[in-house]
Formats: structure tokens, C-alpha cells, sequence
């Protein structure tokens, strides 16, 4: 033990207004004392500075925790130990929950507090990262009254904050809004419980129509502040996982961070890590979301299958058109997964006549029209409308010329063959159509009919997918 | 042994009770009227002339007590096997954290900031850091070459072998510095009396290495100096001879003052001062056969001793004679070194030097398997010794230990194979590696060669005037069991209950000086004289008519309680005598290097998590030939505890040196394994007996350190196919190792050499 | 409790400790583990690393495990502290105690007493503890000797033994 406990002096005035008043009166002066799991560690090393304590030790003030409808109220003063109990932190904010259980040993845990990990402000602190993810903002005290500000400003570079001389952080706020979400965190240190952390993530992700919807992605230990990667976010948002987007983000990520060499690891590890962290998330997202979506597929079909025979036949009848169709389906009930629903309506299509294939020919709105401008109203739903938009939309949004040149070889199409033409639009360019058009046109009857079918029959199977995907 | 015997059950811990409670005194839980608190004013240098030493403003000096090299009554040295060390630096520095001056206060408190108000002056020395740098001579910072020793092991007829070789294999490993970190900080306190001399109690392993140290320093006869155990928490070789060094501290420090005097140690200072495990660099060039079989090699084993001799040569030694393994070496030549580098000296840490030689051993003989197409399985089994076939020091094998069955066992409990094959197939995928690691070995329990003989270890055994035993030896306990091994051997011996017999403290002025307590010696061959000077209490009881030859422990009793009345003190002595058929040659390195060598194989189960870099431990295997089991939860105990010591020093404990000065000297950046980190390790034992050993057992405290870390380190080749040669492999290192594209170019040809 | 005038004056603290009310003087910094040590003769308590690192100097003070290198004296007013030698009652060693006798819990005795209050903390908040649990619960108790195992199992056993009580 390296200080000498005559040079120092401790207050505890119990109240937090008398506290701020003393911070007040001779700023800089009064080191407010909670757990001590910092302060004291540098006492014992004989490198603690300040002289005159202030204990804000389990003051009622700051040690508790408020939960409203629109966010939860941490006080500043809670130990990790609280906030590894408490229901709604571990319900709705799980990341915080784990980086309370991976601060140190269960003794340091019932000492160290929030507060002290934020405003002691170390860049490898385990619950600031996930205080970025959540949008934490921070309520801060002094003789001056309460200031509310995000706390991802509250870092301004190396352990240097916004907290000014005399204020007290009193508590950290989190809004309720992130259920839904898809998380994850991990920590990396030299060891598996009491380590310094080498680089920690905590992240959020959510993904909608097989794209990331939204996604959050916040480190320590890769910059001299907590660091929200707001560059990799940017690179990930709106797309699909695949292994294109993983070496995109890969970039993104080296680009972002700016690890050092020190004592506990080297930049090249943090920056190798870092970018395997993030991927690891992402790749879990992805199948995380696989599973939700196998999970939710299982689900829809399962229900389905337990459909009486009339309400069955007409949920299913979007996807095709055609009742023959419908009601072959039917029959095959149940079906077990995705897979044997998929081939059951293969075979039952291609075993349909063809006023079975015309029927569902019939539903659909000429290419690079909408469905209220054909000629023939069909049976069919908002659903379907909405499926042939979507399906469409790249032709949609064909140039002027090309859509004239659409319409002209829709209507020769139709005065050849007697019905519209069909092709399976989805992931199609307008001029990819138009040439598939034109070559069609050439077509004998027969042979038209059989491609026409097979477009059907692609275009059925993507809507049985996005069916049983809600 | 029978159902009735103490030796062999898992009798109580003789010291538990007092442990469980916090009963147990620790140095620093003694308090001595008018005791002052001391310090060491230290070198921030690696080396350098002292040139000028100020003591700064701001604190009351004359309240100081102050001692520097002028104050030394005897000798400047720390005396152990040189004298190159001294107590405190007088005119030159040799490595950081050297102790110059001594600081004494009553309050504890003002000593951190007096330490720091002293300010010394250098001249700097050019200093060197590494093996290579120390070889290079370029800078001499030790007598005329910087070597402390070297010793040359030669077996058969090296040079002819190259030609009849297959395959040369050859290959460079090294191990690094490893901290022992005992979890109680070294301590000591000292009183001193004109008329009785020098008393010093501390935490410590050998009684005598200190008494002997303080004679030469203050200049006292024997029975003027005398050392006191307190119970020691944790040791493992780090209290074995930097001990001495604190008690000369304290003992000036309560010779100048009058007062007694306590040093204690704090974390930083005692990771950063004292003494590490000898960095080491192994080369190996073997020459094989085709079917495997070891025709003969070149092995260079160097160590880095650090600033001073210390024991240095003997850690030295030990490595030396290790270095070839359990295997069978028709021709071998060892070239064995000790260099100077000026770091604070590296000293002894459970081990002392095969777990270094094994390490190499062991990752060779993997690189040996892939260069000649054998598993690792197969060219250890084609290459262990066999009983009749003679050692690297051609030791005869003389008892019936069948290594490849040892193998087999462990692989069947570890279930090897089929984990093996079940990771060839799921390590195609996936974000982890899984793999498997076999090391074999084996460690001679007991001083190497004559090292017993020149010991001549004394042990009593003492009838007590109440009826009880007492077993009276320098051996210390510090977690290993030795209070309650060597009670149980003395109740055994004599046929009494358990309760009835104990050990007395390690204090000189009570016990004989039965050795130090270190390499794997205290039950095997201080046992054994516990054994003989129980019997010896028995046979004087017999002789005197005052017992027959069987007897109650009521009758045992009453008849040593009249024998004390009749005749005062009642003591039976033992003194080792070595072996006849034991003999090793000093001056060729040659013979029966060991009484006993205890033998095992280790399996090791590892994860490579290929998104950190990081090897997790996830099963364990520790099966050994241990010659008798005396206590079977303080055996498992030791094995457990040392295969955790040896997991540290694979993948967590390194030292960042800087210029000679530890810098990761703290507990948060000096990394052990938690309960979380490590898996439960498991404990098979083979008991074969052992003629030389107490009740048969054979020295077991430094034999699990030697096969965790080739074991893991082979495992992790064994997930990745990346060659790693050096320890502790960290995840930075395994990361490097992934990255970096060349594979290392281990078989010369696999055709006849020129 | 407050601190007069500008110089450092020693403050009087109360607490109990081992069930006995204590009151004493001491400068608000004092480690309470000095203070424990040192002013109150309990010794049980050790310092191993005087940073919070190795758990040999926890006690439970209101019931919850600390390290007591890392608390002031000051801040442990008005608490109620349990060290090692509060836990058994006369010669009746506490369960946890038993067990690590017999499972070879303890070899050189220095982790062992913040290690048996981190396993009495364990088993209060949680009886009915898995082995994983325990070694989570031990894992701010660093032990160089014994490798864990024999920890682990005598915490395991004093689980069992408790629940059949």
C-alpha cells in the first residue's frame, strides 16, 4: 500500500444537494468516491492525486432505479450486482446485463457502480458500448440544476468527458425501445472472468424482408472512447447478409476503429478481432433471423394444414389463381415443412389442364401495368395486387420508351396468343423482359403454353415463400 | 499396506482446521513489541556505476533507519552456491529493482513516499536483455564470458549417426519467464539481541539457506543465527532462496536499529524484484530412422539466469539432464548453458528446469512424428525407454515401468482416438478448432547426482514428555502437505494413531537441518529418514524394556512418557546415507542422475475459437507413475495444482519485459488462470513402488509441470497445423501464426545426408 | 459522520463485525482490511494484491461479498461485516469449512478464507448451485495452489450437504 491514509480527508454528507454544494464551492477539489473500485486501486498504487474524498456510497439519491412506460432510470450509484437483478434491465437491455456480470469478480460487482465505469470514461469499460447501442442519455447535477444530454457526446476524447468540475452524473437513462431486436455481445479478454477488456462489442440488430432493417454497433477497447461504428452501421443498413456484405463491412470496420498496442494486446489482434466480432454478430443475425423465419414458416404452415378445407383453399389461392390448383393443394394436406409444400405445388401444378393454368394466367395485371387498368377482373385479392406490385417493381420504373415499347409488345403478344403474356418478373429489368417478350413471341401455341406454365409455376413459388413468411 | 494404515488414506490435514478458521499465522500477522517497518530503496537501472545518492527534502530523515553496504557486519554476498551477489549494492547495479539502501520506520506508512524522495545517480553500463545478446560477448556483464555454466552430457558416438539418418529433424523452442505468484507476498521479520543473535521468522521454504546466508553476511557463528518458519502461503521455488535476501535485509535493519524489523513485500514489488522461472532456448538436431526410431542428436539447452548466479547451475543441471525425455538415446550429446543477462536473477520455480528441456522434447517429438509419417501416438511408443536400456546419462532403468502401457491408458481415459477423428471431420466448419496433445515424460525426484550425498540430510524424531510424537525437520509445509505426509509416515512407522504424532516448526533452534524443500524430495527422501529416526524412537523404547514389540497406543505412551522422566530428552536421529548402487560422476556428467524417476503421460483436449484466437482447455488428462500414493487427496492435489501452474504458462503467464524491468508487475495484467478458465483436471495414478522412497513413494511436486504445455502447444498443431514453438502462446501469437504463410521447414531430406 | 476542520483528523467509526459492535478511530482511508488486521487483531483476512485482483482479502459486509483492500474504513459505518473468523460457532466449524477439510479445499491456506466467504455469498443467494456456478462465483478468488478443482468440489459438497439438512 503505497499512500498514506493521514494525507487524505472523507466526507459522506448522505444528501446529494449537499454533495453538489461541496462540488460547487471548490470544484475540482472533492473526488467523489463510490465502490472505489477505481479510486481505491490507484490509492493503493500511490498514484491517486486528489486529497479530499466525497463518499457517494450508497446514497438512496443515486441507488435506484426507475422504471416508466418510455425508459428506465438507472441511478448513477448502482452496483452491477443491482443491475444484474433487476428484471426489466435483464428483460429489455440484455447487454447491459452481461456486461454487468463480466465487470470483474462478484465482489468487485457489488462495489463498482454505472456510474463510476462511465465517468471514470476507460475505453475498454464493459457497459459503455452498450450504453451507446441503447441511446443511453445521462442526467448530470450540480448547484446549477439538472442538464439531460445523449451520452454519445458525452466522451470527447481519451478519459476526458463532458461531466464539468462540479458535477455529479446522477443517472443514465435507456428508452424502452428495443425489444424486436436481435442482440449480441461479446467480451475478449486475456482470460474468461476478471480481465481487462482486449475488445468488446455490443450490438443490436433487426433484420425485415431479409434485409438489415436497422442495425447498432458500438466497441471498446478499439479507439480512445466507447465507439459507436456508425460508418459500418451505414455499410450494413438496408442490405442482405451474404458473404459480399460481410468483406464490405470487414472494410468498414478497419476503416473505422483506431486500436493501439499496449500492455494487454497489440492493434493488429484488436483490429483482427474487432472485425471478426462485428462478422460474428452479423452472421448470427443472419441465421438468428433464418431461425426466427424457420420458426415462423413452421408456424403459418402448421396452422394451414389445420385450416378447414374452404378457408384453406381461398388463403392459398393468391399464390396461384387457379382453384384447380387450390384445391389439389388441399387435398395433399398436411404438408410437413416449406420443402414439401414447394414440390406438392410443382406436381400439382403441372398435373392442372390448361383451363387450370389459364385460370391462373388470368390473374394477373399485364406486365408493367397495374391491376386496374386489365381487361379482365379476376378472382384475386389485395394480397395478390400487392404480390404482383412487388414483383413488377423493376419494371415499374422503366423509362417512358420503354414502357411504350412494353405495351406495344404486351398487345401483340395478346392478339397472338389470346391471353396475357406471363413471365416471372422478379430480379427481371424492363428490357430483360421486353427481349424474353419478343422472343416468346416467336413461339409456336404449344410450346408458349408450356413456358407460360413454368413461369407460373416459379411465380407461384415465390408467393407460397413470402406467404408462409407473413 | 492393510486397511489399518494411516499411510495411503487421506487423512486430515494437520494444519486445516487453523486454515479454514484464519488461525494461522502468517508473517504478517505477527506483531512484535517496538517493531519498525522496513523498505528497499532500488535500482531503476539495468546496470550502471553509482555515482551519487541524495536523500530528498520533505521528509525527517533522523526518523529513518538507514542502512547501506557500509553496514554489513560480514560479508557483502548473499551466500548460496557463489558470492556474486550481494545484499545490497555498494558500487556498481546489475540489474532493475537491485536493492541499495534500507529504509526503516515505525510507521509503515511514511516508507513509500521516503523511498521515493531517494534519488541515486549512474553512470549507465551497457546491459543486456536476451540469450542471444548475452551470447553475442559484445557486452561482458558477468565474469570474463557471461556464462554462470555450462555442462556437456555425452552418450555414445554422436557424429557417426548423420550418416546413418533417414530423416534430421531439427527445431529451435523457447519458453519464457514465469512469475511463481504465490498468493502471500514474501515477508520476513528480524529481531536482533547481542547475546542471543539473530532471529529472523518468515515465509520461506529453507531454514537453512538463510542461515547459512546470514552467518556469512553478519558475520555470526551458528548458534547465533536462528530462522523461524511461519506458515507460508504458496512457494512453489519462489521462497526457496530469495527468502535469504530479505532476511539479510531485515536482519541489518535490526541490527542497526535494535529494534525488530518487518518487510513485507507489496504485489508490484515482489512480481517486479524477485525471482522468475530461467527463460530458456532449446535446439534440437535428431537423427532418425525410417521406422522412427531415434538414432542419436545434438541438444543445445540455454537458460538466461539473469544478473547473478544463484541457482542458476543447478536449474541448469536439472534442464540438462531432462533434455532427452522418456526415450531411448543410443547416442546423445547435450550441450547444456547458463548465461548472464541483466535482469534480476531468475531463480528457482517448481520445475526448475525440465519443464523448459520438456517443452522442447515434447514439441520435437511431434515435429518428428510429421517428418517421418507416425502419429504422435506411434514415435513416442517406438522410442520410450524400456527397463535395462540406460538413459541420456546412461541411467539404468531397473524397474519394471512399461511406458507404452502407461500411453495406452491414457489414451483409453482420454479417449483420444476417437475424439481425434471426430475433430478431423468437424474442424471443416465452423468457427473453432478442436484438437488433441500427447506429452510423455518423466522427472527424477530427489537432488540431481550427488546432490543428496553432499546434503547429508539429518532428521529426529522426538518421544515428547507427553506421551506424543514429534517429528522434528527444516522440511517446511506451504500447501504441499509435508506437516501431514511426514506425520503420517512417523504413525505409520511407530503403529500409533494419526492423533498422536505432529510436526514441529521449522525453527533452527529446535530441528536438524534435513535439506531444502524443493525438488520433489520431502516425503521420497526425507520421509524415508523420518521412517528410519521413528523406528529408532521405537527401538530405544524396545531396547530400554520399556515396551515390547507390539504394544497399544496407551502402552506406547506411558512407556515414552517414563523415558523421557527417567532421562530427560528423547531423540532419535537419521542421516541420509546414499544408496550403494546409487553413483554419479560429477566431472563426465555421467550415472544415476535420480534415485527415482517418477514417469506420465499427458492428454490434452483443446479449443481454438477462430473469432478471438483464444485455446480454451476443455478436458485434461494427468496419469503418472508415482511409486506410492501416500495421501491420495494431497497427491491429486499437487497434480491438479501444478497442471493449472503449467496451463498458466502455456497460454496466459507472460512476463513484458522492458529493458530488464517487468512491466505487467500486477495481478490485472499478470494473468493466471481463474476457476473459469480452467476445466477439471483429471487425476490417474500408477504406483509401482520405489525402494529409495518412504513407503514406496516416489517425489511428485514438480512432475506435473512438465507436461501441460507441449501437451497444449500440440493440441493446438494438432486443431490448426500451425507449427508453434514458443511459450506462453498467447492469441496474438496463434493469430500471427494463422496469418503468416510460411510453414517452417523442419526435415533437412528424407534422403541419406552427405 | 463527518470530518472536522482542514487537517486529517481520524474519524470514529462504528460497525459490527462478527456480530460484536465495534467502535474505533482510524483515517477515513484506511483499507478496511488494515483496520480489520491491524486495529482489531483479526488477521484472517489477508492481502494478497492490494488491487481488488485475487479476493484473499473479501469479507462480507452487509451480507454482500467485498473486497476489503478496496474499502475505505469510512465508508464501512453503520455496516455489519462478516470475516473468516465470525463463521463457525465456538468449536462447530460452518458447512462450508467441513467440506473444504475434507475435499482437500485448502493446501496453503492463504485464498482460503476470502474463498470460503465468497462460497458462503455463493450458496446465500443461491442453494441449489450448479458446478458452473460455482466456478463463476469463485472467480474473483484467485488460488495458485490447488488448481480449483478441490474448491469447486468441497463448495459442491457443501451444497449437497446443505440441502439435506
Amino acid at each position: 500500500m503505497r499512500s498514506n491514509p493521514s494525507d487524505y480527508e472523507m466526507v459522506a454528507p448522505g444528501k446529494l444537494h449537499t454533495i453538489v454544494s461541496l462540488l460547487a464551492q471548490e470544484p475540482g477539489l472533492w473526488l467523489p468516491i463510490a465502490g472505489g473500485t477505481d479510486v481505491m486501486v490507484q490509492y493503493a498504487a500511490g498514484k491517486l492525486p486528489a486529497r479530499k474524498l466525497v463518499s457517494i456510497w450508497n446514497l438512496p439519491e443515486l441507488r435506484r432505479i426507475e422504471v416508466t412506460e418510455s425508459e428506465i432510470r438507472i441511478g448513477a450509484g448502482c452496483t452491477y450486482t443491482d443491475l444484474r437483478r433487476h428484471e426489466v434491465i435483464g428483460r429489455e437491455f440484455p447487454l447491459l446485463g452481461s456486461a454487468a456480470r463480466w465487470t470483474g469478480g462478484v465482489a468487485n460487482q457489488n462495489r463498482g457502480t454505472i456510474g463510476g465505469n462511465i465517468v471514470n470514461a476507460s475505453p475498454a469499460a464493459d457497459s459503455l458500448p452498450a450504453l451507446l447501442v441503447y441511446d443511453a442519455e445521462l442526467i448530470l447535477v450540480s448547484v446549477r440544476g439538472e442538464r439531460r444530454l445523449p451520452y454519445a457526446s458525452f466522451h470527447t476524447g481519451y478519459k476526458k468527458t463532458l461531466l464539468a468540475a462540479d458535477e455529479l452524473l446522477q443517472a443514465v437513462c435507456l428508452p424502452r425501445r428495443f425489444t424486436g431486436y436481435f442482440c449480441h455481445a461479446r467480451k475478449v479478454g486475456a482470460r474468461n472472468a476478471q480481465a481487462i477488456s482486449k475488445v468488446c462489442i455490443a450490438a443490436l440488430g433487426r433484420i425485415a424482408d431479409r434485409v438489415v432493417d436497422d442495425v447498432r454497433i458500438a466497441m471498446g477497447s478499439v479507439a480512445p472512447v466507447p465507439l459507436r461504428l456508425m460508418e459500418t452501421e451505414h455499410t450494413v443498413k438496408g442490405k442482405a447478409i451474404d458473404s459480399e456484405l460481410l468483406l464490405l463491412a470487414r472494410k468498414a470496420i478497419a476503416a473505422e476503429i483506431r486500436p493501439i498496442d499496449d500492455i494487454r494486446s497489440t492493434a493488429r489482434y484488436r483490429a483482427a478481432v474487432a472485425g471478426n466480432l462485428v462478422l460474428e454478430f452479423l452472421n448470427r443475425l443472419s441465421s438468428e433471423q433464418m431461425g426466427a423465419e424457420h420458426e415462423q414458416v413452421a408456424d403459418a404452415l402448421a396452422r394451414w394444414n389445420r385450416l378447414p378445407i374452404d378457408e384453406a383453399i381461398q388463403t392459398i389461392l393468391p399464390c396461384c389463381g387457379s382453384e384447380a390448383w387450390a384445391q389439389g393443394m388441399v387435398a395433399r394436406r398436411p404438408f410437413a415443412d416449406e420443402v414439401a409444400l414447394v414440390a406438392a405445388s410443382n406436381e400439382t401444378w403441372r398435373s392442372l389442364t390448361e383451363s387450370g393454368w389459364m385460370e391462373a394466367f388470368q390473374l394477373h395485371p399485364r406486365i408493367g401495368e397495374s391491376r386496374t387498368s386489365s381487361p379482365k377482373p379476376m378472382s384475386q385479392t389485395a394480397q395478390s395486387v400487392e404480390w404482383s406490385a412487388q414483383e413488377q417493381q423493376d419494371v415499374a420504373d422503366a423509362e417512358a420508351a420503354m414502357k411504350i415499347a412494353l405495351a406495344e409488345a404486351n398487345r401483340e403478344y395478346e392478339r397472338r396468343f389470346n391471353r396475357i403474356f406471363i413471365v416471372c418478373a422478379t430480379g427481371k429489368s424492363a428490357p430483360e423482359i421486353l427481349k424474353i417478350l419478343r422472343r416468346r413471341l416467336k413461339n409456336d401455341a404449344d410450346t408458349e403454353l408450356y413456358e407460360a406454365a413454368e413461369q407460373q409455376r416459379q411465380i407461384t413459388e415465390i408467393r407460397l415463400r413470402k406467404w408462409l413468411r407473413g | 499396506m492393510n486397511s489399518n494404515s494411516i499411510v495411503g488414506r487421506a487423512v486430515p490435514r494437520k494444519e486445516g482446521r487453523d486454515k479454514v478458521t484464519g488461525k494461522s499465522q502468517y508473517v504478517d500477522d505477527l506483531v512484535l513489541p517496538n517493531m519498525l517497518f522496513g523498505a528497499t530503496v532500488r535500482s531503476q537501472i539495468p546496470r550502471g556505476r553509482i555515482r551519487n545518492i541524495t536523500f530528498g527534502s520533505g521528509i525527517d530523515w533522523d526518523e529513518f533507519v538507514i542502512v547501506s553496504a557500509k553496514d554489513i557486519p560480514g560479508k557483502n554476498c548473499i551466500a548460496l552456491i557463489g558470492d556474486d551477489q550481494p545484499c545490497l549494492a555498494n558500487e556498481v547495479v546489475n540489474h532493475p529493482e537491485e536493492p541499495v539502501l534500507l529504509l526503516a520506520h515505525p510507521d509503515r506508512h511514511l516508507l513509500p513516499k521516503a523511498v521515493e524522495a531517494v534519488s541515486i545517480e549512474y553512470d549507465p553500463l551497457p546491459a543486456v536483455f536476451t540469450i542471444e545478446d548475452s551470447e553475442r560477448g559484445s557486452d561482458i556483464v558477468w565474469g570474463e564470458d557471461n556464462i554462470f555454466k555450462t555442462y556437456l552430457i555425452e552418450k555414445g558416438d554422436v557424429d557417426g549417426v548423420w550418416d546413418k539418418a533417414d530423416h534430421i529433424v531439427e527445431g529451435e523452442y523457447t519458453t519464457g519467464a514465469q512469475e511463481q505468484l504465490y498468493i502471500e507476498n514474501n515477508g520476513m521479520i528480524a529481531a536482533f539481541d547481542a547475546a542471543e543473535g539473530i532471529t529472523v521468522w518468515g515465509s520461506l521454504q529453507c531454514p537453512y539457506y538463510i542461515h547459512k546466508a546470514l552467518m556469512t553476511l553478519c558475520a555470526l557463528p551458528a548458534e547465533k543465527v536462528r530462522v523461524v518458519q511461519m506458515e507460508t502461503g504458496g512457494a512453489f521455488g519462489g521462497k526457496e532462496e530469495y527468502p535469504s535476501m530479505i532476511a539479510a535485509h531485515t536482519a541489518l535493519l535490526a541490527i542497526k536499529s535494535g529494534n525488530p524489523v518487518k518487510i513485507i513485500y507489496d504485489r508490484m514489488e515482489d512480481m517486479a524484484a524477485t525471482t522468475k522461472r530461467h527463460p530458456s532456448r532449446t535446439r534440437h538436431r535428431t537423427a532418425i530412422s525410417k521406422d522412427g526410431k531415434i538414432l542419436g542428436g545434438e541438444i543445445d539447452f540455454t537458460i538466461d539466469g539473469g544478473a547473478y548466479l544463484t541457482l542458476s547451475p543447478v536449474v541448469l543441471s536439472r534442464g540438462a539432464i531432462h533434455a532427452g525425455g522418456p526415450y531411448y538415446w543410443p547416442s546423445v550429446r547435450i550441450h547444456a548453458t547458463a548465461v548472464a543477462t541483466n535482469a534480476p536473477p531468475h531463480g528457482a520455480f517448481r520445475g526448475f528446469g525440465a519443464p523448459q528441456s520438456l517443452f522442447a522434447m515434447e514439441r520435437h517429438m511431434d515435429r518428428i512424428a510429421r517428418a517421418v509419417g507416425l502419429s504422435p501416438v506411434e514415435i513416442r511408443r517406438r522410442n520410450f525407454l524400456q527397463p535395462g536400456q540406460s538413459t541420456t546419462t546412461e541411467q539404468v532403468v531397473r524397474e519394471p515401468i512399461d511406458l507404452g502401457k502407461l500411453l495406452d491408458r491414457a489414451l483409453e481415459v482420454s479417449d483420444y482416438h476417437a475424439k481425434k477423428q471426430g475433430f478431423a471431420k468437424g474442424n471443416q466448419v465452423g468457427a473453432t478448432r478442436k484438437g488433441m496433445g500427447i506429452a510423455a515424460f518423466l522427472h527424477g525426484a530427489g537432488f540431481t547426482g550427488s546432490g543428496e550425498r553432499y546434503l547429508s540430510s539429518v532428521v529426529g524424531v522426538e518421544g515428547c514428555a507427553d506421551g506424543t510424537v514429534r517429528v522434528l525437520v527444516s522440511s517446511t509445509e506451504f500447501g504441499q502437505g509435508t506437516k501431514t505426509v511426514l506425520s503420517q509416515i512417523a504413525a505409520e512407522a511407530l503403529g500409533l494413531p494419526y492423533e498422536n504424532v505432529g510436526m514441529a516448526q521449522p525453527d533452527t533452534l529446535e530441528v536438524p537441518n534435513s535439506g531444502p524443500t524443493v525438488a520433489s524430495r520431502t516425503v521420497m527422501v526425507v520421509g524415508k529418514l523420518v521412517q528410519s529416526a521413528a523406528l529408532g524412537i521405537r527401538q530405544t523404547l524396545i531396547s530400554s524394556n520399556l515396551l515390547s514389540d507390539t504394544y497399544t497406543a496407551g502402552e506406547f505412551r506411558v512407556a515414552c512418557e517414563n523415558y523421557v522422566a527417567a532421562h530427560g530428552e528423547f531423540r532419535s536421529w537419521s542421516r541420509y546415507e546414499a544408496p550403494s548402487d546409487i553413483f554419479w560422476d560429477d566431472q563426465k556428467y555421467r550415472g544415476e542422475a535420480y534415485a527415482a524417476f517418477a514417469w506420465a503421460v499427458y492428454i490434452a483436449e483443446v479449443t481454438v475459437d477462430l473469432t478471438t484466437y483464444s485455446v480454451s482447455v476443455d478436458d485434461f488428462v494427468a496419469l503418472q507413475e508415482v511409486g506410492k500414493v501416500l495421501h491420495p487427496l494431497l497427491a491429486r492435489g499437487q497434480i491438479i495444482g501444478g497442471v493449472a501452474q503449467a496451463i498458466g504458462f502455456s497460454l496466459y503467464e507472460k512476463v513484458v519485459w522492458q529493458n530488464g524491468r517487468m512491466q505487467n508487475s500486477q495481478m490485472t495484467n499478470y494473468i493466471i488462470p481463474t476457476s473459469s478458465d480452467l476445466p477439471p483436471i483429471r487425476v490417474h495414478f500408477e504406483e509401482l513402488g520405489n525402494v529409495y522412497g518412504a513407503y514406496g513413494a516416489k517425489g511428485i511436486g514438480e512432475l506435473p509441470m512438465d507436461g501441460p504445455a507441449p501437451a497444449i502447444v500440440n493440441a493446438v498443431q494438432d486443431a490448426l497445423g500451425v507449427y508453434f514453438n514458443s511459450i506462453p502462446l498467447l492469441p496474438e501469437d496463434i493469430m500471427d501464426g494463422l496469418s503468416s504463410s510460411s510453414q517452417d521447414n523442419d526435415v533437412v531430406s528424407a534422403g541419406r545426408v552427405q | 459522520m463527518t470530518v472536522s476542520g482542514a487537517s486529517c483528523a481520524k474519524a470514529e467509526i462504528s460497525f459490527t463485525v462478527n456480530g460484536k459492535a465495534k467502535t474505533l478511530c482510524a483515517y477515513p482511508m484506511e483499507r478496511l482490511l488494515d483496520v480489520l488486521r491491524q486495529q482489531l487483531q483479526l488477521t484472517g483476512t489477508k492481502e494478497g494484491c492490494g488491487e481488488g485482483e485475487c479476493g484473499s482479502c473479501a469479507v462480507l459486509m452487509d451480507g454482500m461479498l467485498v473486497n476489503s483492500c478496496l474499502v475505505p474504513v469510512f465508508q464501512a459505518e453503520g455496516s455489519s461485516l462478516v470475516t473468516i473468523e465470525g463463521l463457525a460457532s465456538g468449536e462447530t466449524l460452518h458447512l462450508v469449512q467441513e467440506a473444504f477439510l475434507e475435499c482437500g479445499g485448502a493446501q496453503c491456506g492463504i485464498c482460503t478464507p476470502g474463498m470460503i466467504l465468497a462460497a458462503c455469498h455463493l450458496l446465500n443467494g443461491k442453494p441449489e448451485t450448479t458446478m458452473d456456478e460455482i466456478r463463476e462465483g469463485l472467480s474473483g478468488n484467485l488460488c495458485r495452489c490447488t488448481g480449483y478443482s478441490q474448491i469447486v468440489e468441497a463448495v459442491a459438497e457443501a451444497v449437497r450437504r446443505r440441502m439435506t439438512v
